[in-house]
């Protein structure tokens, strides 16, 4: 009996400090700017890299309490958004502003009224280009490719920014751009899939898919 | 003809002001009331149309609240991870608030709890890292309150059983003194659900982000069917139903207005009916001694000028001093509720062209229209008829 019980109080104490099963939304939405914000106001600076796993690191806030006495919810927030985001340090991209004078590259627009829509091609020499949809950004793409060193453009859900090339489009949806059908960029399938259900979208697209002729054949 | 002033023409007109000094002193002073009265009117409705509008950029772009019988109820803060599986939605915070009703001195307070490390919309909340359990910061309406009521470090509030909870008042004010942080309280969400007697897992409602504003109308509608029994806002809602309060209220003005016009106009037409003999008289000497017609007209600009400009520059002055020196005394209240607390908003300054255009091109073209034309009927007659 004894026995058991100790098993039992053996593994209720591996998973108190073990990797939590939350869905990825939550992490995303609620628990990482939670806990950017405990590190930012309660923590010296961190290395996680010192850490091997999640269940050390968790470990070693409590004990050590690196970051001061914290409640059970903020000590949790805090470990998954050093794990999953600072020793991760995946690229990010400045959010796509413009000014009230930029216009459209390809159809001379202005694109201050229609922020949520704006993409952007950066060339190596720090030449920017903005456009006023995606529509715009690929017509210029297809006549200008060489040496361009990033193609920028907006998720729709979160309007982070993020890479084209590792974008998907979707086509044909009731939601319209500026300059009319759009192809509405999202940052994974997922997303895409469920924005292409909601809005009785046609087809979803990766960025090699995409041809001049049916960004052409959208202005029509 | 512009551009050139007869000076001449200028004296004989300052001179024919003068000599019916009390007439035209009549006329300006009640001129300038009248640009007055509506400018400041005017300056204030925008002033509050302009707080409204700041309010309701800081508002999250949905809020759902929970109902019971159609009332609304409190919302098991549970619902958040339902909400938050949505996509398109960036943020969804519990908020914990309510209106506390302060017997004594006949005020109503809003509480406001605030949870340690969360990211809120409302940049004053936010700005507020972290109170302590047993203070709470408030305004500096607030603090006016309470101190008449000689409560000056502590406040005792009723709880929902009858008991009393004390909290020390925080010595730093919230300073942002808008419309909506007047009457505001801010403590830690376990007070404000103690002293409302919220269990542990309740709040009063959600408020929602979404990061792409086209997204809102749709991500609203689908909350709506994913949670049946809960009341979606969308901030568009909200600023239609501040409109129609803002509306009713200025009925009251637009009685205002209209009353204001009429006697205007009254004086208007009184003018333009005709002169009397007198002043008829004095146009047909003017005319026999040699002034032309045009002269005539000419000087009646001149003294339709002097008079309408002066009475809007006197009567936009007042209002300016009126509105921003005095913070318009008696009219502010019409437009706030003396119970809510928000008496205490001050009219931020600033210079509203279209409303001074407005009411310049109400007042003077219309007055100088009214004193010349009368006169050019009688200029325009034989000097013998109009002197027989």
């Amino acid at each position: 009996m004894l026995f058991n019980k100790l098993t039992l109080l053996f593994f209720l104490s591996l998973t108190l400090f073990a990797y939590p099963q939350i869905s990825q939304d939550i992490k995303d939405k609620k628990i990482y700017p939670m806990g950017e914000k405990i590190y930012k106001s309660k923590c010296n600076n961190i290395d996680v890299s010192n850490y091997k796993t999640y269940e050390e690191l968790n470990t070693k806030i409590t004990d050590e309490m690196l970051c001061g006495s914290l409640k059970e919810k903020h000590k949790q927030a805090l470990s998954l958004y050093l794990w999953d985001v600072k020793r991760v340090d995946a690229k990010t991209y400045e959010k796509l502003t413009v000014t009230k004078k930029d216009k459209c590259q390809v159809c001379g627009m202005h694109m201050h009224h229609y922020p949520t829509w704006v993409s952007r091609i950066n060339y190596p020499e720090g030449e920017t280009y903005n456009f006023d949809g995606m529509k715009c950004m690929f017509k210029f793409y297809f006549n200008n490719q060489k040496g361009i060193t990033d193609i920028l453009v907006q998720d729709y859900y979160s309007l982070k920014t993020i890479n084209a090339r590792e974008a998907f489009f979707v086509v044909g949806s009731d939601v319209y751009g500026p300059m009319g059908h759009e192809l509405i960029p999202f940052k994974d399938k997922k997303s895409a899939t469920s924005f292409s259900l909601e809005h009785k979208g046609k087809t979803i697209y990766s960025f090699d898919e995409i041809t001049e002729y049916m960004v052409r054949s959208l202005g029509r | 003809m512009v551009g050139k002033i007869n000076f001449y023409l200028l004296e004989y007109t300052l001179k024919y002001i003068l000599r019916y000094k009390y007439k035209n002193l009549f006329i300006a002073i009640v001129m300038s009331l009248l640009v007055a009265l509506l400018a400041s009117t005017l300056f204030i409705s925008n002033a509050m149309k302009d707080e409204y509008n700041a309010i309701l950029d800081n508002y999250p772009d949905i809020i759902i609240t929970n109902q019971k019988a159609m009332r609304d109820s409190t919302i098991d803060e549970s619902v958040i991870d339902t909400v938050l599986a949505i996509k398109g939605v960036s943020r969804v915070v519990a908020r914990v608030w309510g209106e506390y009703y302060f017997a004594n001195a006949d005020k109503k307070f809003t509480l406001v709890g605030i949870a340690q490390f969360q990211e809120y919309s409302n940049p004053t909340l936010n700005d507020i890292s972290h109170i302590s359990d047993t203070s709470m910061l408030i305004s500096s309406g607030v603090y006016e309150v309470l101190k008449s009521s000689y409560y000056v470090d502590y406040f005792n509030f009723i709880k929902a059983d009858g008991t009393l909870k004390k909290l020390n008042l925080d010595r730093n004010f919230i300073t942002s003194n808008t419309l909506e942080n007047s009457s505001l309280i801010v403590m830690s969400e376990e007070n404000v659900k103690d002293i409302f007697d919220y269990k542990e897992s309740e709040a009063t409602d959600l408020s929602v982000s979404v990061a792409n504003e086209n997204e809102v109308a749709f991500i609203a509608a689908k909350i709506n069917t994913i949670l049946p029994n809960t009341k979606v806002t969308v901030k568009d809602d909200l600023r239609v139903k501040y409109e129609n309060i803002y509306n009713l209220r200025s009925g009251f003005f637009l009685t205002i207005f209209i009353i204001s016009f009429f006697t205007f106009f009254i004086i208007i037409y009184d003018k333009v009916s005709g002169l009397n003999s007198e002043q008829k008289r004095e146009i047909g000497i003017l005319k026999a001694i040699g002034w032309r017609v045009g002269d005539v007209l000419n000087s009646k600009l001149y003294e339709g000028l002097i008079i309408s400009l002066f009475s809007y520059v006197l009567g936009v002055l007042l209002a300016f001093i009126y509105v921003y020196v005095l913070d318009a005394p008696l009219l502010k209240k019409i437009f706030l509720n003396n119970y809510d607390l928000m008496n205490d908003f001050v009219i931020h300054f600033s210079v509203d062209y279209e409303t001074l255009a407005l009411l310049f091109f109400l007042s003077v073209p219309i007055y100088i229209a009214a004193t010349i034309i009368p006169s050019w009927r009688v200029a325009t007659l034989e000097a013998d008829e109009v002197m027989r």
